[in-house]
């Protein structure tokens, strides 16, 4: 059956592809929102307004950005990992880092005994690379090799500084659907009276889209997110040249029990921290991850 | 307006030509870079036999044929200028220290010592990265022959004379495993 087997080249690029589209439907709702508030309240309230969600949207995640690999580290209460004792892991990481030609990222150790890890750091300069005790005491060589190709894939794909991005537009539609929806609340917009039938549709269209549009890109970005996990499996067996590592690593953790974390590192780890419906999940489901790895 | 299409157009051309110059250059440098990556762990491997020599000699002491393999493996390393010849002798040394460690197994005493362990560990973890440089030299020496065959990056390549690179083969003595008697 080697017309079923998908290369891993064809899989990483169509993981990509996939995502830069879902990029451009998020933009596309936040012009059809910017357009249509435009249209509903006149340009100068409407500049503002743009302006506004722009400059906040950004100052909030690109803060967050230049610090994530220091965020990330702090809120997972990592630690350093020693490099006498744990001279396997950094081995491992080394060998890989030379496999895809990344620089060596500083590496960390979570105190817990579930197995799971992760990757953040705004380029492949700052990055780190995380992992839990359990991960390495439970899973094989092959398996914890498998792991952190997985996280290192993150980091040569650039996943950080792309999940950013839409990030920071999904924060200017949340802001901008919050702004417009507060100031018709407070009346500030009202006071004009004497407004024709066409505005007032616009307005209810507005209204409309504000309410639903947060609600719709949050949906988008979670799919962009498991689009890019994807890509980093496929990518993990690109540096080791075989999928079984990664396999053998899945399904320990399907066997384990899901580790605790703070909801705003979740995207980051390597399988999904909870157990929810995939609609809401950063990550696909580990079936679906393995089915496609034994395809490779 | 004739004379600002012509300036468009003479500017994509030359972004076309910069672009592809500096993707050769690029793919170019990543070839030599993972080629010293090569160097640098074989160099590493190189550095470690002869603590583990040391080690080792002690507890085998009528092995002495696999001890001088490794010896003059190392030496062919050591001396070898070109890295066709390095890797040639790195593989050699590779096989050579596999015997030692299968041989190993015979020693408990041997096997329990620490130094012992932590530079079988070492050189196993050395002989991953070397497979695992090789493989990205290989990826970029992929590339490089794939932009220079394929148009039009095979005209930027004959425009700005850059050749195909050859593969790091796998010889013929690595595909052998290595035989052990006892």
């Amino acid at each position: 059956m080697t017309s079923q087997r998908i290369s891993f080249h064809d899989e990483i690029a169509r993981n990509k592809r996939k995502s830069v589209f879902l990029i451009v439907c998020v933009l596309a709702v936040l012009f059809l929102l910017v357009y249509v508030i435009g249209l509903a309240t006149g340009p100068d309230y409407f500049f503002m307004v743009l302006i506004f969600g722009t400059i906040l949207s950004l100052v909030y995640v690109v803060g967050g950005f230049y610090n994530s690999d220091k965020l990330a580290v702090a809120s997972a209460g990592a630690k350093k990992a020693d490099p006498v004792k744990y001279r396997m892991y950094y081995n491992i990481v080394e060998g890989l880092a030379l496999a895809s030609g990344l620089k060596m990222p500083k590496l960390y150790i979570i105190d817990n005994s579930q197995i799971n890890a992760f990757a953040s750091g705004r380029d492949p300069g700052h990055a780190v690379v995380c992992v839990t005790r359990g991960a390495i005491e439970k899973l094989e060589k092959r398996e914890l090799e498998g792991v952190i190709a997985h996280e290192l894939s993150h980091i040569a794909n650039y996943d950080i500084r792309f999940m950013t991005l839409v990030a920071v537009l999904v924060g200017m539609i949340s802001i901008i659907s919050q702004i417009f929806l507060r100031s018709l609340f407070w009346g500030s917009l009202g006071g004009g009276g004497g407004r024709d039938k066409s505005k007032m549709i616009f307005m209810l269209i507005g209204i409309a889209l504000a309410i639903l549009a947060p609600i719709v890109v949050m949906f988008v970005q979670l799919s962009i997110s498991r689009k890019r996990e994807y890509a980093a499996d496929s990518s993990a067996v690109k540096f080791m040249r075989t999928p079984t590592g990664l396999i053998g690593a899945l399904e320990k953790i399907k066997s384990n029990r899901p580790l605790k974390v703070s909801g705003a590192i979740a995207p980051l780890f390597l399988a999904n921290p909870g157990k929810t419906k995939e609609m809401f999940m950063t990550h696909p489901p580990l079936e679906k991850r393995i089915e496609k790895l034994e395809k490779m | 307006m004739i004379t600002w299409i012509i300036v468009g157009v003479v500017a994509i051309v030359a972004i076309v030509f910069f672009t592809y110059y500096n993707r050769f250059v690029t793919l170019k440098n990543q070839i030599a870079n993972s080629l010293a990556q090569i160097n640098v762990q074989l160099k590493k491997r190189a550095d470690l036999v002869p603590n583990l020599l040391a080690s080792v000699k002690g507890y085998m002491k009528h092995e002495k044929s696999v001890i001088k393999e490794v010896t003059e493996a190392r030496k062919a390393l050591v001396g070898a200028k070109t890295i066709d010849k390095k890797v040639a002798a790195g593989n050699q040394l590779q096989s050579a220290l596999k015997s030692i460690f299968a041989i190993a197994e015979n020693y408990p005493n041997l096997k329990a010592n620490e130094t012992f362990l932590h530079l079988q560990q070492e050189l196993s973890a050395i002989e991953d990265k070397v497979a695992y440089a090789r493989q990205y030299y290989n990826d970029g020496v992929m590339s490089f022959n794939t932009l220079s065959q394929t148009v039009p990056g095979v005209w930027f390549a004959s425009l700005y004379g850059f050749k195909g690179k050859e593969y790091l083969q796998i010889t013929e003595a690595e595909k052998k495993v290595p035989k052990v008697k006892f």
